[in-house]
Formats: C-alpha cells, sequence, structure tokens
C-alpha cells in the first residue's frame, strides 16, 4: 500500500515535470509567455488610451484575444517547485514567497482571467472608451502579481 | 509685545500645498496603478514642474526661501541644538528635512521620467535609454517611494511635535506667511516677490515639463527671439 502510493507519488512527479519540463524550460517559458503579454497590453494601450486616432479595431481584437489565450493557457504549471531559483531566458524574478502565498495568487489568476476574457469581450464591441477602461482592470492585475510576486529590480 | 512678520512668500506657499496635493496623487495613483498609470504621470509631472520651480526659487525667491539663508552649515546647526538659533525661516534641523524631501523628489522624479512597468506604462524619456537601465530606474524608483514615506513622516511629526508640545504653530504662516514673534526676535520682513522673478521661474518649469513630454517649446520660442534661421538647420 505505501509502495503503491510512494510509486503514484513519483509518477505524478515525474508528470507534472514531463509537462512543464526543467526549471530552466519552465523559466524561460513563462518568461516568453509573459513577454508576450507585454507586447499585446502595449499594442492595447497605445491604440485605446495614447493614440486613440490610430486604432485598428483588428490588431485590438488580436491582441485581446493573444491575452485571454495566454491568461487561461495555465501558467501556473510553469511555476514548479524550485523555479524561484534559476536561469530561462534570463535570471527569474520570481520571489521565493511565491509559494507560501499561494491562496493571494490564486484569487489573482482567477482575476487576471475573469478581467482577460472580459477584455476578450469587450474589444469585439469595438467601443474604444469602453476598451481603454477594460484594459485599465487587465493592466491593474498584471501590477498586483507584480507586486506580490515579483522580485523588484 | 509680538508682531506680525512676514515670511514665506505665497509663491513658497502655494509651492508648498501643491506639492502635497501632486504628491499625494503620484504616490495614490502610483500605487493603484491600471486605468490611474496616465495620471501617475500627470501628477508627477507636476511634482518635477514644482520641484524645478522651487530650486530656482531657492535662488532668487524672496528672503527665507533662499536656500543660502537657511542652509543647514555646521555652525548653524550647532547654535540650534545649543538653543542659540534665533532665526525666522526653517531651522537647521528642519532645512535638514527640507533638502533630504526635495533630493528624494528630485530623484523620484529623475527615475520615474525613465521608469517602465512592463504592462502598459513608461515615463516620457524611456525610450531615450535600454530596457535593462529603465528596469534598473524603476526598481529605485519604487523603493525610492519608500524613503520619501518615511522623510513625509518625519515631516509631518516634527510639525505636529511643534503644534502640540512646543505650542508653536508652524502650518498656519504656512498658509497665511505671516507669523508672530516677539518684537526683540523680529527681524524686518521678507522681500516682497519680485513679479519678474515669480514669471521666469514658472516658465523655466513649465519648460522642462513641456520638454520632457516631448513638446518643443524652443519651436514657439525661437520666433520671439529672432533665431529661427539657427534653429531650422540644426533640426530637421
Ligand atoms: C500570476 C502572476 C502574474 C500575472 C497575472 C502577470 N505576471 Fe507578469 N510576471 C510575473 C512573474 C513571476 C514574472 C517573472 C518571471 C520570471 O522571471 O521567471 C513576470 C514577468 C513579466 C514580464 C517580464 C518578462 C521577461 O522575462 O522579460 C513582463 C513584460 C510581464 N510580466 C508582463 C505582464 C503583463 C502585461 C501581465 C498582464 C497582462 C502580466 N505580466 C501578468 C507574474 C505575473
Ligand atoms: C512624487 C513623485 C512620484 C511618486 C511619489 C511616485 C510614486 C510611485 C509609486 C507609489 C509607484 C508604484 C510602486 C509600486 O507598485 O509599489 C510608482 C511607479 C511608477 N512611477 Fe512613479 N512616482 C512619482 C513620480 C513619477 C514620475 C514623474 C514618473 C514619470 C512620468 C513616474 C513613473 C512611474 C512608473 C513608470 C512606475 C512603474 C514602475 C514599476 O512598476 O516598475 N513616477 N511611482
Ligand atoms: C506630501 C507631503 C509633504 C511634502 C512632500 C512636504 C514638503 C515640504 C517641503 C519641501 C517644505 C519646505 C518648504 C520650502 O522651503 O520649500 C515643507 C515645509 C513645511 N511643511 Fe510640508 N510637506 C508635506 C506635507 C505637509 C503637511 C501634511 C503639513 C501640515 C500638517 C505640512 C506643513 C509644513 C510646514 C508648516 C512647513 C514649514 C516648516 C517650517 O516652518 O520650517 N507639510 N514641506
Amino acid at each position: 500500500m505505501k509502495n503503491k502510493l510512494a510509486i503514484a507519488l513519483a509518477l505524478g512527479a515525474v508528470t507534472t515535470t514531463a509537462l512543464a519540463g526543467p526549471v530552466e524550460d519552465q523559466i524561460r517559458f513563462r518568461q516568453s509567455a509573459y513577454s508576450f503579454l507585454g507586447w499585446n497590453t502595449a499594442k492595447i494601450k497605445a491604440q485605446a488610451a495614447d493614440h486613440p486616432e490610430t486604432f485598428n479595431k483588428d490588431q485590438v481584437i488580436a491582441a485581446a484575444n493573444a491575452i485571454a489565450a495566454v491568461a487561461n493557457s495555465g501558467l501556473n504549471e510553469l511555476y514548479g517547485e524550485g523555479t524561484d531559483k534559476g536561469t530561462g531566458w534570463k535570471p527569474t524574478r520570481l520571489k521565493a514567497e511565491y509559494f507560501e502565498k499561494q491562496a493571494e495568487v490564486k484569487e489573482i489568476d482567477a482575476t487576471f482571467i475573469k478581467e482577460a476574457n472580459e477584455l476578450q469581450k469587450v474589444a469585439a464591441s469595438g467601443d474604444v472608451a469602453a476598451i481603454k477602461t477594460q484594459f485599465g482592470k487587465v493592466g491593474a492585475t498584471c501590477k498586483s502579481c507584480h507586486d506580490l510576486i515579483r522580485v523588484r529590480e | 509685545m509680538k508682531i506680525e512678520v512676514h515670511v514665506w512668500d505665497w509663491p513658497l506657499r502655494l509651492f508648498h500645498w501643491l506639492l502635497v496635493l501632486a504628491v499625494v496623487g503620484a504616490y495614490a495613483t502610483g500605487k493603484v496603478g491600471g486605468e490611474w498609470t496616465d495620471w501617475h504621470g500627470r501628477f508627477g509631472s507636476l511634482v518635477l514642474g514644482l520641484v524645478i520651480f522651487r530650486l530656482i526659487w531657492g535662488f532668487i525667491g524672496s528672503t527665507h526661501a533662499r536656500f543660502i539663508n537657511f542652509f543647514p552649515t555646521f555652525s548653524r546647526l550647532l547654535a540650534h541644538l545649543k538653543g542659540d538659533w534665533h532665526g525666522v525661516g526653517h531651522n537647521p534641523v528642519g532645512a535638514l528635512a527640507v533638502f533630504a524631501l526635495l533630493a528624494t523628489l528630485l530623484f523620484l522624479v529623475g527615475t520615474g521620467l525613465f521608469a517602465n512597468d512592463d504592462i502598459a506604462f513608461e515615463g516620457p524619456l524611456y525610450y531615450l535609454i535600454d530596457k535593462d537601465f529603465s528596469d534598473k530606474l524603476s526598481g529605485l524608483h519604487i523603493r525610492s517611494v519608500n524613503v520619501l514615506l518615511v522623510l513625509v513622516a518625519v515631516h509631518v511629526a516634527a510639525i505636529s511635535f511643534y503644534q502640540h508640545v512646543k505650542k508653536t504653530d508652524l502650518i498656519k504662516p504656512m498658509l497665511t506667511g505671516k507669523k508672530q514673534l516677539p518684537k526683540s526676535l523680529a527681524p524686518s520682513s521678507a522681500q516682497p516677490v519680485g513679479v519678474l522673478r515669480f514669471v521666469f521661474s514658472l516658465l523655466l518649469a513649465v519648460t522642462v515639463v513641456w520638454s520632457v513630454w516631448g513638446g518643443d517649446p524652443l519651436k514657439y520660442l525661437t520666433p520671439l527671439a529672432g533665431v529661427q534661421t539657427a534653429q531650422a538647420n540644426g533640426k530637421s
């Protein structure tokens, strides 16, 4: 019985690492994902807030879709044990406290997904003012997570 | 016998209370982020303009606004600690706090101008430097916010200490400009504000803020100065 449990646990551990890969891969994947998010948020900010005269509905919809897709892609799988240290594209900025703040992180994850889905909906409407407002909410969610679990430079 | 002495000139008082507004605004909007980041840039720019103005005013403002008249030199500090200081402007220890506050604010706006939040907000000069350096400055920006918080707490605590323990009202003079002083101690009132000096300081402060945001004040000013050709050749 004990052995079976150990095997099951070991298998579980193997499959999760197999899915997300070694520590460096996880860090690299999540850094890539967040950089990609940054590209899309910058685009929406530019077109819906800073320079509304450049608003391009298709590009903004594409960006909102991309953000929602990334938000829903299960990024939390890339936060395996030991990924608070190590180097992906560059040294990781994940705080060690990440692992003790699971409750808060879960809440942020849920908010992030909710607001990103909403942004996707609002973007489809093409209403620039509404997009700007909803985009602000998404941005605040990004920030809340960075404040909580990302190391300050 | 107490007489009324004019101590703080009106630009300095205006500076102070606008600064309080701008700093509180920048702090709140910086913390909230999201849709408020643009306002953070605006409040921050107001801080920038005010600090530039104050730096100029420290040289050409009226008596007690001038840095040279309250610079905390060692001998002044020593005199103050011994209770031998009898000025009417900032006392030497208060002056330390004034310079610390101004320096921290200057550092905050200096780093803020180049900072980025990795989401959707950059200082207006972000594009002049590379991303890694901007990330460093963003980190320093956020850290120096804590220094500011400490200084403001000390500042406000000191003022309320004077208010309640030493029974000296410093706040009213910061509002009205006037202090009631014993006749024996009272020097003559501060010299009146030079209107031209004020306009000059204000224009310079506005020009700095405007330039930082990519406005091109020279374009508007050069025709007045008759140097359009030099400017036209200098810039494409
Ligand atoms: C669940 C928490 C979380 C959320 C939500 C989040 N981030 Fe991040 N972000 C991080 C962490 C942690 C890092 C550091 C990753 C590392 O270095 O391993 C990071 C890094 C980044 C980076 C730097 C990537 C690099 O390595 O160059 C950017 C850009 C970024 N995030 C943008 C965003 C944007 C935009 C959003 C919202 C649309 C967002 N993030 C939402 C946690 C989060
Ligand atoms: C008194 C002046 C200022 C104060 C008090 C202030 C305060 C703050 C605060 C509280 C934050 C958020 C920190 C956090 O998330 O914990 C912040 C971030 C930021 N500020 Fe300022 N700021 C000031 C001036 C400026 C100026 C003038 C600019 C440029 C226009 C600026 C640009 C930024 C940027 C880009 C960030 C995001 C940095 C990051 O999250 O990495 N700030 N500031
Ligand atoms: C954001 C918060 C604040 C900042 C950054 C700030 C900054 C400053 C600065 C720079 C000065 C020096 C004035 C000069 O010569 O230029 C000053 C003086 C002064 N401040 Fe503030 N201040 C803040 C909040 C307050 C508050 C809330 C009060 C009132 C309770 C206050 C009361 C005063 C007074 C009375 C002086 C004059 C002190 C003296 O007599 O020497 N300040 N402050």
